[in-house]
C-alpha cells in the first residue's frame, strides 16, 4: 500500500497524463454517444451565447448580399403562386385535395458559426429545441443543401456541414437518375467528389447533380452542384468525378431547416421492416 | 504571485476570443488554418507545477472545442503539447536560461533556445491535431501538408507576438 502511494506520488504526472488524453480521445471518438448529454448542453450554450453576440455584428457586413439571395427567392415564389398562372378554366373551384399532404416544414434559422477550413467542418445555428429542431434533420439554403443536424440544445444546435469526412450525400444525374454518391475529400469548400458513377453512364461537364431522395434527410431534386472535371477509370468498375457545389458554404448567413413532418411514419415502417428481418 | 494568475487568465480568455472570433474565420485554400490558442501554453511561466501544466492546457482545449464541436480534438493534442513542454525545456536548455516568475520568451532566452522550442512544440501540437482530425492513412501527404503549413503560420503569428511584446517588457520588468 505505502509502495503504491509512493509510487502514485512518483509517477502522478504520466497518470495525469494518461487520463486527460484517454478521457479527450473517448470524447472525441464517441461523439455520437454524447450527443445530448449534458455536457453537450452547457457547452452548446455557453459557446452558442458568445458566437450569437460575434453573428450579430458580423451580420451587418452581408446584408447587401442577404437581401439579393432573399429577392431572388422571392422572385422565384411569386413565380410559383397561384396568381402567376393563366387561367383557361373559369369554371375551376377550391377543392379540397387529398392527393397532397404536407410533408415538410421549413424553418428560418441564422449562422452563427460556420467554418469551411477544417477537414470536419460543423455550423451552428440559433435554434434549437424550442423551436422544435432535432436530430437528423436536413438543412438547406434556398434549393441548395447544407448538412444535417447533429446536436441540439434549447436555444442552438450544431449542423454537420456536407464539408465533413463523417457526411455522405446520396445524389443523381438529373439527366437520367443515376444514383451516385457525393463526398468531400478536404481543400477547396468549392470542390467534391462524386464517387460511384456507374460506366455506363456518359458524363459530360456541367452535369446536374441533384438530392436523390434515397435518405431521410434530403427530399428529392434538391441542388447539388454542377460536373467540374471527370476520370474514366480503366480498370475499376465506377468512374469518378469532382463536383462544383451549389451552395457557398463561406458565405451562409439564412438556412432553413427541414421539418419532415412524416419522419415518424417512415422511421416506423423500417422498423417494422427490422423486426421480421431478425 | 496572484499578478501572475490573473495575467495569464486573462491570456487564457483574450486568445481563445482571439481564434474563435477571428482566425477560425479565415479562409486561405482549406490548407491553412494557424492555432495561435496553443500561444497561452508556450508562455505559461516556468516554473508552473506540471499537474496545472496539463490540466489549463486541458481546459484550453476543450474550450476550443466547444466553439467548434470537435470534443476531445483540440483538448487531446494540447495535453499531448504540455506533457511534452518540459522534456523539450530540459533538451535544450544549458541550465542559465531560468529565471523566477518569468515565461519562456524571445526576449530573456534569446532567439536561438525560443525558435526551438516553439517550433518543435507547434509542430507536435499540429500534427497531433490534423492527424487526429482526420483519423485515416489515405489522406496521408494532404494531411502532411496541411500540419506544416498550418504551423508555420502559427509560428509566424507566435513571432509577431513576441516582438511586439518585447518593448512593452522593458518598461516591467516581469511577466
Amino acid at each position: 500500500m505505502r509502495y503504491l502511494l509512493y509510487f502514485l506520488r512518483k509517477h502522478y504526472i504520466y497518470i495525469l497524463f494518461l487520463v486527460l488524453e484517454v478521457i479527450s480521445l473517448l470524447l472525441l471518438f464517441n461523439n455520437n454517444a454524447y450527443q445530448n448529454s449534458a455536457l453537450t448542453y452547457a457547452s452548446n450554450g455557453f459557446a452558442g451565447t458568445v458566437l450569437n453576440v460575434s453573428s450579430n455584428i458580423s451580420e451587418y457586413f452581408s446584408l447587401r448580399r442577404v437581401n439579393r439571395i432573399l429577392a431572388e427567392d422571392n422572385a422565384k415564389l411569386h413565380s410559383t403562386r397561384s396568381e402567376a398562372f393563366y387561367k383557361a378554366d373559369t369554371n375551376s373551384f377550391y377543392q379540397h385535395d387529398t392527393l397532397y399532404k404536407l410533408e415538410y416544414r421549413y424553418i428560418a434559422a441564422r449562422v452563427i458559426s460556420n467554418s469551411t477550413n477544417k477537414r470536419n467542418n460543423f455550423i451552428m445555428l440559433n435554434k434549437g429545441h424550442r423551436q422544435g429542431i432535432e436530430n437528423h434533420m436536413g438543412v438547406i439554403m434556398g434549393d441548395r443543401i447544407v448538412g444535417q443536424v447533429v446536436s441540439v440544445s434549447d436555444h442552438f444546435c450544431w449542423v454537420m456541414s456536407l464539408l465533413n469526412k463523417d457526411s455522405r450525400i446520396s445524389g443523381k444525374f438529373r439527366k437520367n437518375n443515376q444514383l451516385v454518391n457525393i463526398e468531400w475529400n478536404g481543400g477547396s469548400y468549392h470542390i467534391g467528389d462524386v464517387k460511384e458513377i456507374p460506366k455506363h453512364v456518359v458524363i459530360h461537364k456541367g452535369d446536374t447533380i441533384i438530392t436523390s431522395g434515397n435518405s431521410d434527410i434530403f427530399p428529392e431534386g434538391l441542388l447539388i452542384g454542377t460536373i467540374e472535371d471527370f476520370t474514366i477509370a480503366q480498370e475499376e468498375n465506377f468512374n469518378y468525378a469532382s463536383i462544383r457545389f451549389a451552395t457557398d458554404f463561406n458565405s451562409l448567413s439564412f438556412v432553413e431547416v427541414l421539418i419532415d413532418l412524416m419522419r415518424k411514419e417512415k422511421e416506423d415502417l423500417k422498423n417494422s421492416f427490422k423486426t421480421i428481418e431478425k | 504571485m496572484t499578478i501572475i494568475y490573473l495575467r495569464n487568465i486573462a491570456r487564457f480568455v483574450f486568445l481563445v476570443l482571439f481564434q474563435v472570433l477571428i482566425l477560425n474565420n479565415i479562409q486561405f485554400s482549406g490548407f491553412i488554418n494557424p492555432y495561435f490558442y496553443i500561444y497561452f501554453i508556450l508562455l505559461l511561466p516556468f516554473e508552473t507545477p506540471p499537474w496545472l501544466l496539463l490540466l489549463s492546457s486541458f481546459v484550453l482545449g476543450i474550450t476550443l472545442d466547444a466553439f467548434t464541436h470537435t470534443f476531445g480534438l483540440n483538448a487531446a493534442a494540447c495535453v499531448l503539447m504540455a506533457f511534452a513542454r518540459p522534456f523539450v525545456i530540459n533538451a535544450i536548455s544549458t541550465g542559465t536560461e531560468f529565471m523566477i516568475g518569468h515565461s519562456p520568451s524571445l526576449r530573456n532566452q534569446g532567439l536561438k533556445w525560443f525558435a526551438y522550442y516553439s517550433i518543435i512544440l507547434v509542430l507536435v501540437h499540429h500534427f497531433a491535431l490534423f492527424f487526429l482530425e482526420i483519423f485515416r492513412f489515405t489522406e496521408f501527404f494532404q494531411t502532411l501538408l496541411r500540419a506544416l503549413l498550418s504551423s508555420l503560420f502559427t509560428l509566424l503569428l507566435v513571432f509577431i507576438a513576441e516582438y511586439l511584446s518585447i518593448p512593452r517588457e522593458k518598461s516591467s520588468s516581469s511577466r
